[in-house]
């Protein structure tokens, strides 16, 4: 499906109160755009929720349930099943955010996971709880300020680096993991579509710009997950059946403090918290594209194996 | 006791402008609490915050509901919401318009003090955060804070939080409004009608308030009926579409979050509906022949 190809149609309607320039709400529009009218919803407890249905209404044009936050693989498992035994085919799919995919969710998730239910998991990641008011998740980036990892005179921001889900996710030898970043529609469309079509648990990773958790200009949503994947913050493949592909690969990267500078909820990081995310970021980029990214941004650190088995791993946990 | 109310929207900075008022209360040797009232509330989506005033030591927690003093930080509220509701006789409205006050319409005959606080703010603050512009006005109409323990609480606050050039800044902004503040009587001609909601009893709700599509007196409920909610008076900015200039690449309707945006496949047209713009500018941002520009909304 190429662009032009969606329909007019929108299963989202206007006047949702989300921020303007959400980053959650343009996921959503369009990837329930892609999915059509034969789909089943679940968003479990997060922005989504409150602004696509607040009593007695509701954005959504196709059927949509909620209830708690920890529950989306069970939820979607349960749906699906009734869906079946009604004789109705439908596209069952849950829009969990990263408090609910990383932390709350992770064992529900895992668990539809394991059983290889005919689902599609969506992760909406803006990096941190912000429908609670900016609290840190698993998936917040190293240094980011949140209202728990605040930014004082001995320690600046989150000190622990984002969570690696894809390994966890993948782990379970699912048929389809993706990331998808809003600022490549091609990419976007391509994976939905692509998700739609096979059966089995599906991962979709959702890159999502929050405006007041980031503290950015709301027009800049777009700008910032480009920036996320020409910089390596965040990369663009699929895994399908254990085979990873690299979907698009930036030509020369960028230099990860562009990405940093864009956004408030970075701005007070110290040259050393730079360099320490510059060297996560090309481990990562190194990992991914199997080569070194700039070298006069990756010349800061050799990048080294990621997720070698070390000889010391080996003794702790056998081979 | 003197009492305020704050009308404003999610971002712009209601929430400080009650607290950095309190603060310049206190400066002053008052008493004073500040507090938010708290909804779902989202940016620019309608939000309420209060402070309280006195000499002696204030023990009322509750909401504000007869208040001295009604603060408008954005006058496309008064479409919506009924801002001097329980307003004392003598009391008084400070806006954020660019009208003069015997043009704007309360509904109601009263005292108020119009500032162009968005253009004050857009100039110094480079953001139309209009709390500290309109704090300026207050401190001119009210007489109650003097300027300067306002400036003093303003850059203690904002200083603290943001940094001392912010902190400044801020304070420059309160002292510009407070000198383009002008004080009259606004008019009371309009009748606001209170927006319907649907009330059903508890008999007549849905098991696990499952929700079909329907139509009630209050209009739409359930699947899709958020189309009832207009957005418009969220956006400071709205975008403009130079027909010649655009490619039809469709990337705008692509991106924007709200479905603005709207496609007519058969007149191979776009439409800009701005009931539901919030003006967040993404469009304008990413359009690659940047045939689309912001313009103020509301001029």
């Amino acid at each position: 499906m190429k662009l032009k190809d969606l329909p007019d149609d929108n299963l989202f309607t206007a006047g949702h109160t989300a921020c303007p320039g959400c980053g959650a709400a343009m996921s959503i529009r369009n990837a329930i755009r892609i999915l059509g009218k034969d789909t089943v919803v679940y968003v479990p407890a997060s922005c989504a929720v409150v602004f696509g249905t607040t009593f007695p209404y509701g954005a959504w044009k196709v059927p949509f349930f909620h209830t708690a936050f920890e529950n989306t693989g069970a939820c979607l498992t349960g749906m699906k099943a009734a869906f079946e035994k009604k004789g109705k085919n439908v596209t069952a799919v849950g829009f969990a955010g990263d408090g609910g995919t990383y932390d709350i969710g992770l064992q529900s998730m895992s668990g539809a996971a394991e059983r290889n239910d005919d689902i599609l998991y969506i992760c909406l990641d803006n990096e941190a709880y912000m429908n609670t008011g900016i609290q840190r998740s698993g998936g917040t980036p190293f240094g980011a300020w949140t209202t728990t990892t605040p930014v004082g005179k001995e320690v600046q921001g989150n000190r622990r680096f984002k969570k690696n889900l894809a390994d966890i996710v993948i782990a379970h030898e699912i048929p389809y993991y993706a990331t998808l970043s809003i600022g490549h529609p091609m990419d976007f469309i391509r994976k939905v579509e692509k998700a739609m079509t096979i059966k089995g648990f599906r991962f979709l990773h959702m890159f999502t710009p929050c405006i007041p958790g980031w503290k950015m200009d709301p027009a800049k949503t777009v700008e910032v997950t480009k920036l996320a994947v020409e910089s390596g913050m965040w990369t663009l493949y699929e895994v399908e059946n254990g085979e990873k592909k690299i979907t698009y690969k930036p030509g020369k990267m960028r230099r990860v403090r562009d990405y940093l500078m864009m956004q408030g909820r970075f701005r007070h990081m110290s040259e050393e918290d730079i360099k320490k995310l510059q060297m996560w970021v090309c481990r990562k980029w190194n990992l991914h594209y199997g080569e070194k990214g700039a070298p006069e941004v990756c010349e800061i650190a050799p990048p080294e194996e990621h997720h070698a088995v070390t000889e010391e791993h080996r003794e702790m946990h056998g081979p | 006791m003197f009492e305020v109310r704050f009308h404003g929207r999610g971002g712009q900075g209601a929430v400080m402008a009650a607290q950095t008022l309190a603060e310049a209360a206190v400066i002053e040797g008052n008493y004073a609490v500040a507090f938010p009232f708290f909804g779902a509330e989202r940016r620019g989506a309608p939000v309420l915050a209060f402070t309280r005033i006195d000499a002696k030591k204030i023990y009322s927690k509750t909401q504000v509901y007869a208040p001295d003093c009604v603060v408008v930080l954005d006058d496309s509220l008064l479409d919506t919401i009924d801002v001097v509701a329980g307003l004392k006789p003598d009391g008084m409205v400070v806006i954020n318009s660019k009208e003069k006050p015997q043009d704007i319409d309360l509904g109601k005959e009263i005292k108020t003090a119009a500032v162009d606080a968005t253009s004050v703010a857009l100039e110094i603050l480079k953001a139309p955060i209009t709390n500290t512009a309109i704090l300026g006005a207050f401190a001119k109409a009210a007489g109650l804070i003097r300027i300067e323990s306002l400036e003093e609480a303003i850059k203690r606050r904002f200083g603290e939080k943001l940094g001392e050039k912010v902190g400044e800044r801020n304070a420059m902004a309160a002292r510009t409004a407070y000198e383009k503040t002008v004080i009259g009587k606004s008019k009371g001609i309009k009748k606001l009608e209170s927006r319907k909601q649907w009330l059903p009893a508890y008999q007549e709700l849905p098991v696990g308030g499952a929700l079909f599509e329907g139509k009630t007196e209050a209009g739409l409920i359930g699947p899709g009926s958020f189309i009832e909610n207009k957005v418009s008076g969220w956006a400071t900015f709205r975008p403009l579409r130079d027909k010649e200039k655009c490619t039809m690449c469709l990337l705008c309707w692509f991106y924007c979050p709200e479905g603005t945006i709207v496609r007519i496949s058969d007149r191979g047209d776009l439409m800009t509906n701005y009931d539901y713009c919030k003006g967040c500018g993404i469009c304008a941002n990413e359009c690659p022949v940047d045939a689309i520009k912001m313009v103020r909304a509301r001029v």
